[in-house]
């Protein structure tokens, strides 16, 4: 029995609303969320007595049938099943040990576990960790996947792409010890290891090209994408990559890249409407970046204690209040300008530096002095001063529109005086409690004294070791880069109703590699891919189905569908149309005619233009992200609007999903394509443009059976198309790309046609 | 006589039966459910709460908010006021909006438009609904709906998922969640969008407005469009015949059993019937959308408008048909109820597209028996001033955002008609009488689908949430 795997969710979840930290709303005084509270005497009986189930009042009342004197009382419609009546009677039997919540304790590095002499299973102590977990179930590992499994396995989750067939037989033909290690090597150091890692931040992030709320017309905010690419392609350490996208404008002599990374606090959304009062979204922005800042870092709710104490975590709205301080004074005005023109970000924004576009501006500017200094000498109500007036504003015009075409980024910029903070009653901007100033919750380790209280302080106290969440919370989120699922499966929440880590030792293990290691990011995701666990082979057995049904042991590989983003980004680059240009502004790909316009209103955006020739086939990462009508394949494979702050995506199958795959003609087009080079590239035979298209697409070759039945399919395919010529024109007319040196239709088509049906393969749209 | 929805579940059980027993492993259901919903594992536990009155909803919702006092708060006493400057005390130094905080007057516009009793009930309707007030006996008009936000954006996502911040579940969603399906091959939550035919402001909307928030993606609402592809890339591409897609989907789904043969992942057979569910719909849907088939007469019951597709009348024939087709929670978007200027001449428009077709609706599912357990609801997300924005005439004036009382009406699926429920001042300024918030409507349709609303839960972040947060009484008042 552990306190914190199975009793603290029982006494948090069943009980902690009534019983826990929210003072309000605390009935007879009792608290389960600290010992002392469970344990205290009140007034001559207590409700847990160690060791003796019959004299607590808990058991008593858990297990009443009296309505009065149940608990949870009925009216709260929450009711304890009988196992987890059992487990409190058991616990109390065995001497009602406490312990404090797992993810407020201090970290310390654990041992791994001895491995047993002469166990070959295991490179690094990740395998120690999971092979003792195993044991403990008698389970054993599954051996390693095959080396094409692997290279797909790594190259999609480190880059987001599938493999080449030469990369994949580069790997098949080293025989040496470190193949693997130099395959992992080479994906580390692609640029494209930057925009996948990048992928997953967006989301915490919430980044899009778009405002959000009512009218949601047009920001900028590429060069923040941007430095976040690099930021991963340089291997920033995580303690600087926080510090900069927290509070880099803070930093002595900030650079334009660190101002650039305070855009991270700029993503919310932002209200243009006309009604809107400055108050009301001042606090919703403050509110926002709370909820962001404290589910990133911290793995925790906060947004719960926006309108009273926390009712299950030890966060009090006071905290909340302080936490929010530290945010309060941006230099915004919390209105939008619906008079400026779209895409003029609402200050405070920066000009990203653009020579060529500054040096026009300037250059106008120059020619305007000696006008302005010529008209002063010039008689009033003179033709020769009216015709220099008008020539004067037809160049301040050119001037300002100069201006206006430097791209720019919005920032995070501090107010000379600070905006005072007040506790807002039940979270109602208008509805001023106590002042506050700005501070860190008194239940996490304290904010050092030389510490600025402003966003730098915060971001210092943030990664400074001593904090047991951060380093906790962020190696969880890699392992669910890599492995799909984290160690904890609510990687948004830690607290005491989030899930309990199936393998506590290793994550913590993990965090204190992760801070001595200079917060490395790439080691981390190198020490990831390295280990046994992740090379396992995938194949279910029915004792691993019945005995580790969600893999939650670890018994075998990840298997699951990829992200939305890699599903097109796959199809693009296993038909050769990707452009596989790194950042820049947004673009604009295929988008289902009339969807756009039927939401759409207002200033701004009004349709949607869509964009010709290389832009169409940029990385999926890049494409014009509004709020109000993101691209439909992006919602359709889960992912978020980018509202607001997401850590993990929900993964659905639906019909919805294979329509999209089969008919949008992003994939159409790339079948197309595709099937040209099955042809060209692929040789003479059937046989081996089919194994050419499997290998493009999956990195693998086809089974005999799968041969067999593709190439019985492409039989069909052709005899079909070369008795409808004219069906297999129609099909080849989807798409914008020019195709060179086209094969002959008929056979294009029926290879399209194949080509579609390797796109729509289960295990092309899942990352084995 | 059966009972359509014992007959869906007892399809889908056998479907589900066969899929389990093709999986060569025999895993146990529940840990099949776990595998393909790992956060949703108690999903085949979720039953209703009670005897449900309604299986399904069409919700008219009137985007841009439509003016209470025109349409359904006579207040006669006005006429009298008109100009005069709204008293203080009534206002009672309340919020307004950006667009009027700055007005010197707020000089009293009373309706343009005339009111009288109608049907046996005698309750009093506007003029500007010719069609739907022939109905008045079977409706209920809610005078003292109200809400806390007074911009579009939030209240919207207020009136649609709870909570004034977007993120959660929209009504849709939660419905799809508690029901499931009732027709395998068309999606559990329909929304489709028309714009106004004059020239009004129309508000813009969001794919959010029907979004499944932190629910399960596959429980959010599924637009329908106008032309080719009623849902988005259902049309095979040119040249691919549904006879070529057949045997495409024959040759994929043989493609992915030797896969499933090799995995033994329950995924793979879960993809293989998501394609045939999509191979379905390719048929199922296009006859949904095929008006052509209705008889002239329908078209003359929904109006002249009801043959341009995309239209609002376009859209309320296909509810019917969704209905028909067990299709749980239909909503229908029209933009273009933000009258801040031109009042009357918006609003004479903005009634010219929806009073016929929402009556012509009424009129066929009380036809066609689907009336008592389909809930009609028609309303938008708050309601506007008493006073005039801007400047008042004899002939035009403006209203702005008002969330303190509106009105909407509610029909069929266990709601009284002829009725009206609660009571605003004599400016329909402030509720006197009955106050029902958004959160009571909810809990209201929630009730009327069979569930507890305190009870329909999802964990997300460590807590339970509910549509209703921690809000929310039935009106019973309204209920047969």
């Amino acid at each position: 029995m552990s306190f914190n795997r199975d009793v603290r969710p029982i006494l948090s979840d069943k009980c902690g609303a009534c019983h826990g930290p929210d003072e309000a709303a605390r009935e007879a005084g009792l608290r389960f969320d600290t010992k002392d509270g469970a344990m205290a005497d009140l007034g001559g009986y207590r409700v847990i007595v160690p060791g003796k189930p019959g004299e607590s009042e808990l058991i008593a009342r858990i297990e009443s049938d009296d309505e009065d004197e149940q608990m949870p009382p009925p009216e709260s419609k929450i009711e304890l099943t009988d196992a987890e009546k059992r487990t409190l009677r058991r616990w109390i039997a065995e001497g009602a040990k406490w312990e404090g919540h797992w993810a407020f304790q201090p970290v310390e590095r654990p041992v791994p576990p001895a491995v047993p002499s002469g166990r070959k299973w295991g490179r690094n102590e990740i395998d120690a960790f999971v092979l003792a977990s195993l044991k403990r179930e008698g389970l054993l590992p599954s051996p390693v996947a095959d080396r094409t499994t692997l290279i797909r396995r790594l190259s999609l989750d480190l880059t987001g792409l599938p493999p080449t067939p030469a990369e994949v037989d580069t790997f098949l033909q080293d025989n040496s010890d470190d193949a693997y290690e130099t395959v992992v090597e080479r994906l580390l150091q692609s640029p494209h290891h930057g925009e996948r890692m990048a992928v997953d931040w967006l989301d915490a992030a919430r980044y899009a090209d778009s405002n959000g709320y009512q009218v949601d017309r047009d920001r900028e905010m590429y060069a923040w994408r941007d430095w976040v690419i690099k930021a991963f392609n340089d291997n920033k350490p995580f303690d600087e990559f926080t510090i900069e996208q927290l509070a880099g404008d803070l930093l002595p002599e900030a650079t334009i890249d660190q101002k650039i990374a305070t855009g991270f606090h700029r993503n919310h959304m932002m209200n243009e409407e006309g009604g809107v009062l400055p108050e009301e979204f001042l606090n919703e922005y403050c509110a926002d970046r709370v909820e962001t800042t404290a589910t990133i870092w911290l793995g925790q709710t906060f947004t719960c204690a926006r309108c009273h104490d926390h009712k299950f975590d030890p966060f009090t709205q006071r905290d909340y209040y302080s936490f929010y301080a530290f945010f309060h004074n941006n230099a915004e005005s919390g209105k939008g300008n619906y008079g400026a023109p779209i895409q003029r970000n609402n200050p405070p924004m920066i000009q990203l530096p653009s020579p060529d576009l500054e040096a026009r501006r300037d250059g106008l500017r120059e020619q305007l002095k000696p006008l302005e200094a010529r008209i002063k000498e010039l008689p009033e109500k003179s033709p020769e001063r009216d015709e220099l007036t008008n020539e004067i504003v037809a160049l301040k015009k050119q001037a300002d529109q100069a201006d206006l075409a430097i791209p720019t980024a919005l920032v995070m910029q501090e107010l000379p005086q600070p905006r005072k903070t007040f506790i807002l009653i039940r979270g109602a901007y208008d509805k001023r409690g106590d002042e506050v100033l700005a501070g860190t919750p008194a239940s996490l380790p304290s904010m050092a004294d030389d510490l600025p209280r402003n966003r730098l302080g915060l971001a210092r106290w943030l990664t400074d070791p001593a904090n047991p969440l951060v380093a906790r919370v962020t190696m969880n989120r890699l392992w669910q880069s890599i492995f799909g699922t984290g160690l904890v499966t609510t990687p948004e929440d830690f607290g005491s109703q989030g899930a309990y880590p199936s393998h506590p030792k290793l994550l913590d293990w993990l965090a204190v590699e992760f801070v001595e290691s200079g917060w490395d990011i790439r080691a981390m995701i190198r020490l990831l891919v390295s280990s046994s666990t992740y090379r396992q082979s995938l194949r279910l057995t029915p004792e691993l189905h019945k005995r580790d049904p969600g893999n939650r042991l670890l018994t075998r590989g990840a298997r699951f569908r990829l992200q939305a983003e890699f599903l097109r980004d796959q199809a693009l680059a296993a038909s050769g149309l990707l452009v596989p240009e790194i950042g820049g502004p947004s673009v604009f790909p295929y988008h289902p005619p009339g969807l756009y316009e039927q939401v759409v209103a207002g200033k701004g955006r009004n349709t949607y233009v869509q964009d010709k020739g290389a832009k169409l086939y940029r990385r999926t990462m890049y494409s014009y992200w509004k709020r109000s009508v993101p691209n439909p394949a992006m919602l359709t494979f889960d992912a978020p609007f980018r509202e607001s702050c997401v850590v993990r995506r929900s993964r659905t199958n639906t019909p919805m999903q294979a329509l999209n795959m089969m008919n949008d003609p992003t994939y159409v087009e790339a079948a197309e394509f595709l099937a040209r080079r099955m042809i060209r590239e692929g040789g003479t035979t059937t046989e081996a443009r089919i194994t050419h298209g499997m290998r493009l697409v999956l990195g693998r070759a086809p089974g005999s059976a799968e041969l067999k039945h593709l190439n019985a399919a492409l039989s069909r395919y052709l005899t079909d198309f070369k008795s409808h010529a004219d069906d297999a024109a129609r099909l080849l007319a989807t798409g914008d790309a020019e195709m060179a040196d086209a094969p002959p239709a008929t056979e294009l088509a029926a290879y399209s046609m194949l080509a579609g049906l390797l796109l729509n393969l289960d295990e092309t749209l899942t990352r084995e | 006589m059966f009972d359509q929805d014992a007959l869906n579940l007892l399809q889908r059980e056998t479907a589900r039966r066969q899929f389990l027993s093709r999986t060569s492993t025999g895993i146990g259901t529940a840990a099949l459910a776990a595998l393909l919903n790992p956060t949703e594992s108690s999903a085949d536990q979720r039953r209703p709460h009670h005897r449900p009155r309604a299986k399904r909803i069409i919700w008219l919702t009137q985007a841009g908010a439509p003016s209470q006092l025109e349409l359904f708060d006579h207040k006669p006493g006005l006429r009298k006021l008109f100009g005069t400057d709204l008293p203080d005390s009534v206002r009672g130094g309340q919020r307004l909006t950006g667009m009027t905080a700055g007005q010197k007057k707020f000089p009293v516009a009373p309706s343009a438009f005339n009111f009288r009793p109608h049907g046996e009930s005698g309750v009093e309707w506007s003029e500007l609904f010719p069609h739907t007030s022939a109905l008045a006996d079977q409706i209920c008009v809610v005078r003292s709906l109200h809400t806390e936000a007074i911009n579009h954006d939030p209240a919207m996502t207020l009136l649609q998922t709870g909570h004034q911040i977007s993120g959660r579940p929209s009504l849709g969603a939660w419905a799809s969640y508690g029901l499931g399906s009732a027709n395998e091959n068309l999606p559990t939550y329909v929304a489709m969008i028309s714009r106004p035919s004059g020239k009004t402001n129309a508000q813009p909307l969001h794919e959010r407005m029907w979004g499944s928030g932190f629910l399960p993606t596959r429980h959010q609402g599924v637009r329908f469009s106008p032309g080719k592809d009623p849902v988005l890339f259902l049309s095979n591409p040119d040249g691919i015949t549904r006879d070529r897609r057949r045997v495409m989907l024959d040759d994929l789904a043989t493609m992915n059993r030797l896969k499933f043969d090799d995995y033994q992942d329950p995924e793979i057979e879960a993809r293989i019937e998501q394609y045939e569910m999509a191979f379905k719909m390719q048929a199922s849907v296009p006859e949904l959308a095929d008006l052509s088939a209705e008889p002239q007469r329908t078209f003359d019951l929904y109006g002249p408008e009801s043959q341009k597709p995309g239209t609002y009348a376009a859209n309320c024939i296909l509810a019917r048909r969704l209905a028909e087709r067990g299709v749980r929670f239909i909503q229908l978007f029209h933009r273009g109820w933000d009258q801040h200027n031109r009042c009357p001449q918006g609003l004479r428009t903005q009634c010219y597209d929806t009073d016929q077709p929402s009556a012509a609706l009424l009129k066929e599912l009380g036809e066609r028996g689907l009336l008592d357990d389909t809930l009609v609801i028609w309303g938008g997300e708050f309601g506007r001033t008493v006073y005039s924005q801007g400047a008042l005439t004899n002939t035009t004036y403006g209203r702005d955002h008002h969330p303190r009382c509106y009105s909407i009406w509610m029909a069929g699926g266990g709601i009284q008609g002829g009725m009206t429920h609660g009571q605003t001042d004599d400016f329909s300024y402030n509720i006197v009488q009955d106050p029902v918030h958004i959160h009571d409507l909810n809990a209201t349709i929630l009730h009327l689908l069979g569930f507890d609303h305190e009870r329909l839960t999802y964990r997300f972040q460590g807590r339970d949430y509910r549509l209703t947060d921690v809000h929310g009484n039935v009106v019973r008042e309204v209920l047969i």
